[in-house]
Parts: C-alpha cells; sequence; structure tokens
C-alpha cells in the first residue's frame, strides 16, 4: 500500500514534466467490478464480491537512459483474471535500458520479438492477462546501417509466482539484414529486401521422471515412464526469414523448426517440430489484396513441459492469420491459433470505389472482402505407436507438409460495405459466413454453422454530437441457436459516451435460456484519462485478442474502469 | 484493506488527472526515441519523426480497431485540406502484430489513405508512450513537442484536431 502513496506522491511531483533532457511518465489502469449472482446465465456467487485489476506504470528517460517500473495490484481480481490464476501483488516488471546508435543494452524485463515471432515473442496483452516478459539481459548491436543483431537471456514471468528457485531459462540470438538499407540505390528503384535468422534455447531441469501410458522403444522393463535422462534437457528452435518488396508488392516468408521437445501438450512425443509462415501482398491507392498461409505442427514451445494452461510461459507466437472481428455475435467463434496442428490461408480484399463517381457517390464506397479457411494438419501415427496404442514416448506421427488433415477447424467468408451516404449518415454493412469447429476449439460437441448480418449506422446530429445503431443477428441452428444483438450508443465530442444494448439468445434450443445480456454504459474521456461505467450481463464465452484466447465466465454487475497517462 | 486500496486508487486517479493540467510554461515532453519499423520492414526510430518544423499528428491504431478505423476514416474526408492549409503530416503507427501487420499497408491503400505508415509490431512504441488503449491521438507543434493528446474517438472529435492544429500554425 505504502508503494502505491509513495509512487503517487512521486507521480504528483514529476508528472509529465521534462526537467532538462530528462523525463518521467506513466500510465495506470483500474478496472473493477461489484458482482450479483444471477444462477440462470451462469453467473455463479463469488467469494468475494467487490474485485479490481490495477496497476501503475513508471517511466524514467533522459537522453539515451531509461528505466521503468510497473507495480500491480491483482490480489481480489476480477474472476476470469482469478480463473486464469492471474492473482498477486507486486513489481514484476522493471527494467534499465541503454541505447545510441551502434548498441543497445537492456537489464531486468524486457519484451521482444525474432522476426514473425515464430521462434519467440515475449509480450503482453493486459485484457487477456498475457505478460510473457523475460527477466534477465538483451543486448542489440547495429553494427552497420541495416544490420542488427540480438541476444537475449531470461526468466519468463508465470503471473506473480516468484522466480526463486526457478529450473528454466531462455536464450535466443537473432541477426537481420536490410539489404535496402545498405544499397541506397536498391531503395532508391523501389526494391526492399531482408533477411533474418534466429536461433532460440530453452533450458528446463528433468530432475525426475515423467509418468505416463506407455511403452519406452528401448526399454520395455518400465512402461509408463520416461526416464529422467531421456529427457531433453536443452530445446532449440531455428528460424529463418526472407522478404522482398517492389514498390506496391510485398513478399514475407519464415520458417522454423523445433528439436525434439517431449511435452504435455503434444502428448510427449519426440517428433520435430515446424512452422512455415508466408504471406504475399500488393496495394496501390484505392486496391489492396493480402493473402497469407500458415501450417505450425508440434510447435507449442513453452519453457516448461508440464504447462498447459492455455498462453501461460510461452516461448514464440504462432499467429491465427484470420480476419479479427469486432461483431459482439461471433466473438464466441473466433478462431484461436492451435501451434500444434493448423494449416490453412487466408485472403482479404480491400478496395474503394472512387469518390464522385456514380457507383462510389460522394464520399467513395469502400469494400472488404474476406476468406479464410483452417484445418488442422495430416497426422499418421507412426508404427510403434499404433503397436502401442499411444503416441507417448515414441516420435509420435508422419506428417505430410501441405496435405490439409481431416477436421475443419475454422471457415469465413466476409463481405463489408462502407459507405458515407450524406455529411450526415454514414453506413456499415457486413456479411459473414462462419464455420466454428466447437469439439476442437471450445471442447464441447459439433461444429457451428451460421450467418452474420451486421449494421451499423451513424448519424451526425451536428458537429458535436452524434448517435449511432449497431444491430447484428447472427442465424445458427448449432451451439446455443441464433441471436439477436442491437446497441445505441449518443455521444458527444470528445468527452461523453453513453449507450445501451441488449444481446438476446432468442433461438437457443432450451426456452429457459432464452435470455436477455443487457448492458447500459457511459464514458467520459479527458485528454488521455477515460473513465467508464457499465451495468450489465455478459454471458460465458471466450475471448479473444490475436488469435489467444481465454475463456470469460458469465457475470452480471456494475463495473468501473479508468485508464490514463501523464 | 480493500478500502485503502480504493482510497489508494482513487488518490493515485486524482493526481493522475491534475498531472494532465501541468502548466505549460514547463518543457513539454517530446517523442520517447523507440525503433519501429517502416512497412518495409526497415528500422525506423521515432525520434525521427519529423515534418520541417510544420505540425504533425501521431495516430496509434490497429486494422481490427474499429473506432481507429472511424477516426482515421474521418481525417482522410479533410485531410487533403489540412495539408494544403496548414502543412500537417499525419503518422499512422499501427499495432497490428505478425499475424495482421502483413495486411496493415494493402488495408490503409484500400482505404485510399494518405497518411505516413509505421508498423509497432510488438507494442515497443505504445509502452514507451503510456498508452493504454486504442485509438491514442497526439499532436506534436514544430519543435517535437507533444501540445496535445487524446484517447477515444467519437465522432466529430476531428473538428478539435482541426482547431489544435489551427491555432499552431497561426501563432
Amino acid at each position: 500500500m505504502f508503494v502505491l502513496l509513495l509512487v503517487s506522491a512521486f507521480g504528483t511531483t514529476f508528472a509529465q514534466h521534462q526537467l532538462g533532457n530528462s523525463r518521467i511518465s506513466g500510465d495506470f489502469g483500474f478496472n473493477g467490478m461489484y458482482y450479483i449472482p444471477d444462477s440462470l446465465i451462469g453467473a455463479d456467487k463469488v467469494d468475494s464480491k467487490v474485485r479490481a485489476n490495477a496497476f501503475i506504470n513508471l517511466l524514467y528517460s533522459n537522453g539515451g537512459f531509461s528505466a521503468g517500473v510497473r507495480y500491480e495490484y491483482y490480489q481480489f481480481p476480477l474472476i476470469d483474471f482469478e480463473k486464469i490464476n492471474y492473482k498477486g501483488q507486486g513489481v514484476r516488471y522493471f527494467f534499465a535500458d541503454y541505447k545510441n546508435d551502434f548498441i543497445q543494452v537492456t537489464a531486468g524485463n524486457f519484451y521482444e520479438q525474432f522476426g514473425n515471432g515464430l521462434s519467440l515473442r515475449a509480450y503482453e496483452d493486459r485484457q487477456l492477462g498475457i505478460d510473457n516478459s523475460l527477466l534477465g539481459a538483451r543486448i542489440r548491436i547495429t553494427p552497420y546501417k541495416g544490420i542488427r543483431i540480438t541476444g537475449v537471456w531470461g526468466v519468463e514471468r508465470l503471473n506473480f509466482e516468484s522466480y526463486q528457485g526457478r529450473q528454466d531459462y531462455v536464450r535466443g540470438l537473432d541477426g537481420e539484414v536490410s539489404l535496402g538499407e545498405i544499397i541506397p540505390k536498391m531503395q532508391e528503384k523501389g526494391f526492399t529486401a531482408n533477411i533474418g535468422a534466429s536461433f532460440v534455447s530453452k533450458f528446463e531441469k528433468a530432475d525426475e521422471p515423467i509418468l505416463v501410458m506407455f511403452y519406452p522403444e528401448t526399454d520395455t522393463s518400465a512402461p509408463g515412464v520416461i526416464a529422467t535422462d531421456k529427457i531433453p534437457q536443452n530445446v532449440p528452435v531455428w528460424a529463418a526469414r526472407a522478404s522482398f518488396g517492389y514498390k506496391g508488392f510485398r513478399l514475407d516468408g519464415e520458417y522454423a523448426q523445433k528439436m525434439q521437445d517431449p511435452n504435455v501438450t503434444n502428448d510427449f512425443i519426440y517428433k520435430k517440430g515446424d512452422a512455415l509462415f508466408l504471406s504475399a501482398a500488393y496495394s496501390m491507392k484505392g486496391f489492396g489484396v493480402a493473402a497469407s498461409l500458415i501450417r505450425a505442427d508440434n510447435m507449442d514451445f513453452r519453457t516448461q513441459r508440464m504447462q498447459k494452461t492455455n498462453s501461460l510461459l510461452f516461448i514464440n507466437n504462432i499467429p491465427a492469420i484470420n480476419r479479427q472481428y469486432s461483431y459482439q455475435l461471433i466473438s464466441n467463434y473466433s478462431f484461436a491459433s492451435q501451434p500444434n496442428s493448423q494449416i490453412g490461408a487466408q485472403i482479404q480484399i480491400n478496395y474503394l470505389i472512387p469518390k464522385k463517381t456514380k457507383i462510389g457517390g460522394k464520399y467513395g464506397t469502400n469494400l472488404t472482402f474476406n476468406y479464410s479457411r483452417f484445418h488442422n494438419t495430416d497426422q499418421q501415427p507412426v508404427a510403434l505407436a499404433t503397436e502401442y496404442g499411444t503416441l507417448s514416448g515414441t516420435d509420435g506421427y508422419t506428417s505430410s507438409f501441405f496435405k490439409f488433415g481431416p477436421d475443419l477447424l475454422y471457415q469465413d467468408i466476409g463481405l463489408e460495405i462502407h459507405r458515407r451516404l450524406t455529411k450526415k449518415w454514414e453506413l456499415t454493412l457486413a456479411y459473414n459466413y462462419i464455420t466454428y469447429n466447437l469439439e476442437k476449439l471450445q471442447g464441447h460437441v459439433g461444429m457451428m454453422r451460421g450467418h452474420l448480418v451486421a449494421a451499423d449506422l451513424q448519424w451526425k446530429v451536428n458537429s458535436k454530437h452524434a448517435l449511432r445503431l449497431e444491430a447484428q443477428h447472427l442465424y445458427t441452428k448449432d451451439d446455443k441457436g441464433s441471436w439477436l444483438y442491437g446497441m445505441l450508443e449518443y455521444s458527444i465530442s470528445p468527452r461523453w459516451f453513453i449507450s445501451v444494448g441488449d444481446q438476446f439468445n432468442y433461438g437457443n434450443p432450451d426456452p429457459t435460456y432464452r435470455l436477455h445480456y443487457f448492458n447500459v454504459a457511459g464514458a467520459f474521456i479527458w485528454n488521455t484519462t477515460r473513465i467508464a461505467l457499465n451495468f450489465g450481463k455478459t454471458q460465458e464465452g471466450i475471448l479473444c485478442i490475436g488469435g489467444v484466447c481465454r475463456a470469460v465466465p458469465a457475470s452480471y454487475g456494475v463495473g468501473l474502469s479508468v485508464t490514463t497517462s501523464f | 484493506m480493500k478500502k485503502t486500496l480504493l482510497l489508494a486508487i482513487v488518490m493515485l486517479a486524482c493526481v493522475a488527472i491534475k498531472a494532465q493540467d501541468a502548466p505549460t510554461s514547463q518543457h513539454l515532453a517530446k517523442l520517447p526515441a523507440v525503433d519501429i519499423q517502416t512497412p518495409d520492414g526497415h528500422v525506423f526510430n521515432t525520434k525521427d519523426i519529423q515534418n520541417d518544423g510544420k505540425p504533425i499528428i501521431v495516430s496509434l491504431w490497429a486494422t481490427w480497431c474499429r473506432p481507429c478505423v472511424a477516426e482515421l476514416t474521418a481525417i482522410a474526408d479533410e485531410y487533403e485540406d489540412w495539408v494544403e492549409e496548414l502543412g500537417v503530416k499525419l503518422y499512422a503507427v499501427s499495432i497490428d502484430d505478425a499475424k495482421t501487420s502483413a495486411r496493415v499497408m494493402p488495408f490503409v491503400n484500400g482505404k485510399g489513405w494518405d497518411y505516413t505508415v509505421l508498423l509497432d509490431v510488438n507494442s515497443d512504441f505504445k509502452r514507451a508512450m503510456n498508452v493504454n488503449d486504442v485509438p491514442y491521438m497526439c499532436i506534436l507543434n514544430g519543435n517535437g513537442e507533444i501540445v496535445w493528446q487524446h484517447t477515444s474517438y467519437a465522432p466529430g472529435a476531428e473538428e478539435e484536431v482541426y482547431e489544435v492544429l489551427k491555432s499552431l500554425t497561426s501563432k
């Protein structure tokens, strides 16, 4: 508590003051809720009705030197954070950093990404409760303009658990060369080319055997046990990448391979894992097309082999490349990345029908088309696995590289039209057909096939006042059936928002559960401070950001959120 | 215990809000120097966000963020006039990560935006700017000092942006 008070006193004195070259800045967030039980929606009685997540960041910088500290208070966290064990309080992020044109040295906690993150990505997503920062050191050198070499060593953060006694750490090396920067002539002609490679290795002490249901290849004297000396303590991953661009055209690719890593998420197999990520894009003013392809097999790479909780202790990040929507009714059917088994592709086309044309209208019309499809990878158990009736302890399976597996995980076909009708009216219409594998992605039964129609109509009453209506309809016979959603938002720029909304599960196969989830919210914004209040119900589901998802329990109550930076 | 916590938090919030009232006679803050990327994949240091002594708008946004796109779309309708009249330059710093960063340029071009686009794929710039949520926008004066900043977007907010820019250039 004292820390917090001290910090606030400190904050007052120096906030946003630049004294000479030194500067202190920071940000603060508070997210609290008062919970009301509601047995119908499944919002259980919680032991502490008032809960909150809070943190404060302070940053100091002076020329090339910077340092920072974050204090987090999650002692009585929101129930969804408690579910993922993000509970505790203290300083879990602090660093000091020095940087000039040649070298950058960081000590303490840091975030880092090599290439697309297939080999290493330490990052944070506060809404999801993800913080994979590494505690250790990082050195980055730029020996020549366009060449960068980065080395890292660190222990990965695990919620609020102590770093003491940890027997695992990560080290990595990455090199990147931008030919366009080295050869200016190339850039003048519109060409760019970058190449890079990384090597990441985790060490985790193996001091006890792993008990699993299997029969070892070599030693049948102790069935069901992977002996300590058969567990790899070092698991390396290497990756190579290249990108090429010419004017509006760009091609990117990265391939990564993981060495033997028997762990709880892959059933303790000894097969090597690999991932391929390719993307191609072309754009010119008024038109853009982007296509990407991803294949990942056995690429769940974590600092602890027994960790299987979603989002904890990941060293790398296999992106889910589907289009990310903000439509309320399909938020529960958002594809989650499957690092151990996914192959799929995505294409998106953006087109602007020019303004002042017959079809484009006075302001032009935006069209977005999207298609994506993901399967699991093809997996054929090795002979030994078939013989023993289990994959564990064997090489697992073989997989032909570009073959789609038998299970469709996710498919999305979508079209979105946005048009400013007049100076005051603006309309967005969208249609999506979504196929979502409930069994593979949520552990429920079957598939969800649904049609989503959405409309977003905005009326600018005058220069500061605006009214916005969002209406959505999800039509499906699967899962919880069809839904309707409506939301009205009134805003007075730039300070005030007020909204009322309702989500109605009118098509639930069980009439008892044809429920309404209403929500009333208001927000006040002042420069970089935002204070929001809301009252309503949230259905049980999943929250996905960037293809990473976590479960959200049903809840009912009053919420207050305050964020600010200074 | 919980009451003390609440008190501390409320205090802190008040302090933070008050802190924004810091007198303008102080040296104004400049942008932090952070290495991010150009859409070509080159390293770009944010200290190089410049516009020959003319005002700059910096927007932190993402392709998946509805209000961000609404804000940049609203400004796009006026942008040509602003550039002509005030010589302003808008840097649209996308926080899209590897999942969607390859789609940023097709998205921007597909919208017909004329902004200077930069990529902050692991949110390093966002963190150094102490930004919690997008959309976030700030305006820099000719000396690169932050004179105005704002989070969220409500339709019509672009008019305040215009007013601020105008007051900068008329001085």
